[in-house]
């Protein structure tokens, strides 16, 4: 096997927030990395600091301290710019609330990341990533007219609109039923397997743990 | 219908959906437009209406200049010598002195004192309404419209001044109101019936106003140089009040409708930003999936600014229509509406509509383009 980059990496990671004239350490000197085609849970109390953890995984935010590399390059420095590009090429995300948009269909939703790229290629994409999760038939419905499963197939979907590298799932199943919850990890499953990405859950849900390679734990900020 | 357009303008289609989601709220930003522009091309199209009404009562006097002699310098009359001058200073256009007297006319029974003026060409600034005026006038008389109406002259009748008689050659048409040597009331003869050496006033005809105007300053420069002899009067001068006046009006007709528009500003400002507090999670994802902040700006500009075209173009459409009652109204022709001034009012207030839009829409949109996604994204 050839020794390969990890997808992200982090090293001596540091979070600091100023509150009220406190600091809370949220994350502290957090050493962490995915290789492609891992499936990564990072699971922890709340507050623990697993999403801001996420947060400087797919860089939404950046760390006080320490350094994180994305497929070999560091991302620490980026400008607000820099990392937008960086996200859009690079990383997809998958959130407990789905967050798709109200007035836009299923393919457009999915769509929704490319909108802007005038690329002719992109509806017939986002109809075979749907198709792929399982909704070749729910194409046009709109989000009102989905179940919450059916959601976070879009969202999936969604995600993997730009053929990311790294996709970020913060709770995934927070808002599914078990069964419902099955099916969405299998999913995940399916594509770490099929496109060798690397994923990574937060998640309370002790479900999640039976589908990944690996799973970390966070209190208080380190890794233990 | 809207396909090709949504893959052309993908920002059009997003915002078109997002309004579309709160239909009533939209509609209503959206009538606040239509109103302000309503306000604005009305009030301008009704302000081109009055002052097209006012210059057609006023006809079109604007390129003739009117010189008199200096009464309170103790000028009684214009000599020739004066005339010469006049000549020299109007550079080519037409000098009409004219010699004025009052006297007792008699036409069959009837006697009445009127105005006369001996004019050597009369037809160069008069027209005829009967009859035809000779130019030069070397015999005959021609008789002003409410003079003949009162004493019921026609052309061919004849009238006895001074004990001379004369056939009417023509009756004129109404003259200026503001013309000095008004015709309406008056007789006016060949020049040497009146029996005066000197002129009372020497009309200028000039081709173009601007002509005018430098005629009236040339003829000031020349006679009134050692001393005040004459007093000069353009008609244009009262023309251009009376269009500066309607520009005031005119500007504060728009400025009064500015302030409905102000006023719809004010609402789509408030819409957005409502939507772009309720929107938060939303526009967190799309910065999350790699949008820049400048694409979130023109999405949430082009919600502003598809408002402003719609409001506008409603109300550009009603105001059309508004326009054309303004001006059966006013000026008995709804056609008059389609002129070129009048119409400019419609883009014009469509553009201040969009553009109050737009402004309105740029600190909202500015304010979603800057959230930060992390906190957007909190749960």
């Amino acid at each position: 096997m050839i020794a390969t980059v990890p997808v992200v990496q982090t090293r001596d990671l540091v979070k600091r927030y100023e509150t009220g004239g406190e600091t809370v350490v949220a994350l502290d000197h957090i050493d962490f990395s995915v290789a492609a085609g891992e499936f990564v849970s990072i699971v922890g109390p709340s507050g623990s600091g697993k999403t801001t953890l996420l947060n400087m995984l797919g860089l939404l935010d950046g760390p006080t301290e320490g350094e994180i590399r994305l497929e070999g390059e560091d991302v620490t420095d980026l400008s607000s710019r820099e990392r937008t590009a960086a996200r859009k090429r690079t990383i997809g995300f998958v959130f407990q609330h789905f967050f798709l948009l109200p007035t836009l269909t299923a393919v457009e939703n999915v769509e929704v990341p490319r909108l802007f790229d005038d690329d002719p290629e992109t509806t017939a994409r986002a109809e075979r990533l749907l198709e792929r999760v399982g909704l070749g038939d729910r194409l046009r419905h709109k989000p009102s007219e989905l179940s919450g499963g059916q959601k976070q197939r879009v969202a999936i979907a969604r995600s993997l609109i730009n053929e990311p590298r790294l996709l970020l799932a913060d709770e995934p199943t927070g808002n599914l039923d078990r069964e419902t919850g099955k099916q969405i990890l299998e999913e995940f499953a399916r594509i770490k397997r099929e496109d060798d990405v690397a994923i990574v859950a937060v998640t309370h849900d002790p479900l999640v743990n039976e589908y990944t390679d690996r799973t970390v734990e966070l209190v208080d900020g380190v890794t233990s | 219908m809207f396909e090709w357009f949504d893959r052309r303008f993908p920002t059009q289609l997003v915002a078109r959906r997002n309004l579309s989601r709160t239909k009533v709220r939209s509609a209503l930003a959206c009538l606040g437009i239509v109103i302000g522009v309503i306000a604005i091309a009305s009030l301008g199209m009704f302000g081109a209406a009055l002052r097209t009404q006012a210059t057609q009562n006023l006809g079109e006097i604007g390129n003739q200049v009117v010189i008199s002699p200096d009464r309170s310098e103790g000028v009684e009359s214009l000599t020739g010598r004066d005339v010469r001058t006049i000549e020299r200073a109007a550079d080519g256009q037409t000098v009409l002195p004219v010699k004025s007297n009052v006297s007792t006319i008699t036409v069959g029974r009837q006697q009445s004192r009127v105005q006369l003026y001996g004019m050597e060409r009369p037809a160069q600034t008069y027209a005829a309404r009967v009859g035809t005026i000779p130019d030069p006038l070397r015999s005959g008389a021609l008789v002003g419209s409410s003079l003949a109406e009162d004493l019921d002259i026609g052309v061919g009748s004849t009238i006895e001044v001074d004990g001379n008689t004369y056939r009417v050659r023509a009756v004129l048409e109404e003259g200026d109101a503001f013309n000095p040597v008004s015709p309406d009331s008056a007789v006016i003869l060949p020049e040497r019936a009146i029996p005066e050496s000197g002129y009372d006033n020497v009309i200028v005809v000039a081709e173009t106003g601007e002509a005018a105007n430098a005629t009236a300053q040339a003829v000031r420069d020349s006679l009134n140089d050692r001393e005040p002899r004459v007093t000069v009067f353009e008609l244009s001068s009262i023309t251009d009040q009376i269009s500066q006046f309607f520009t005031v009006l005119n500007q504060f007709l728009i400025g009064i409708g500015s302030i409905s528009l102000l006023v719809a500003g004010v609402s789509i400002l408030n819409v957005m930003l409502m939507s772009t507090v309720e929107r938060r999670e939303e526009i967190g994802v799309m910065r999350a999936v790699g949008y820049q902040k400048r694409q979130i700006l023109k999405i949430m500009l082009a919600e502003a600014i598809l408002l402003g075209v719609v409001g506008g173009i409603a109300g550009a459409l009603i105001s059309l229509g508004a326009g054309m009652i303004i001006h059966q109204v006013l000026l008995d022709n709804a056609l008059l509406a389609f002129r070129p001034e009048v119409l400019v009012y419609l883009p014009v207030a469509l553009g201040f509509g969009v553009a109050t839009s737009a402004i309105s829409g740029l600190y909202p949109a500015w304010k979603a383009a800057n959230e930060r996604p992390v906190e957007a994204l909190r749960n």
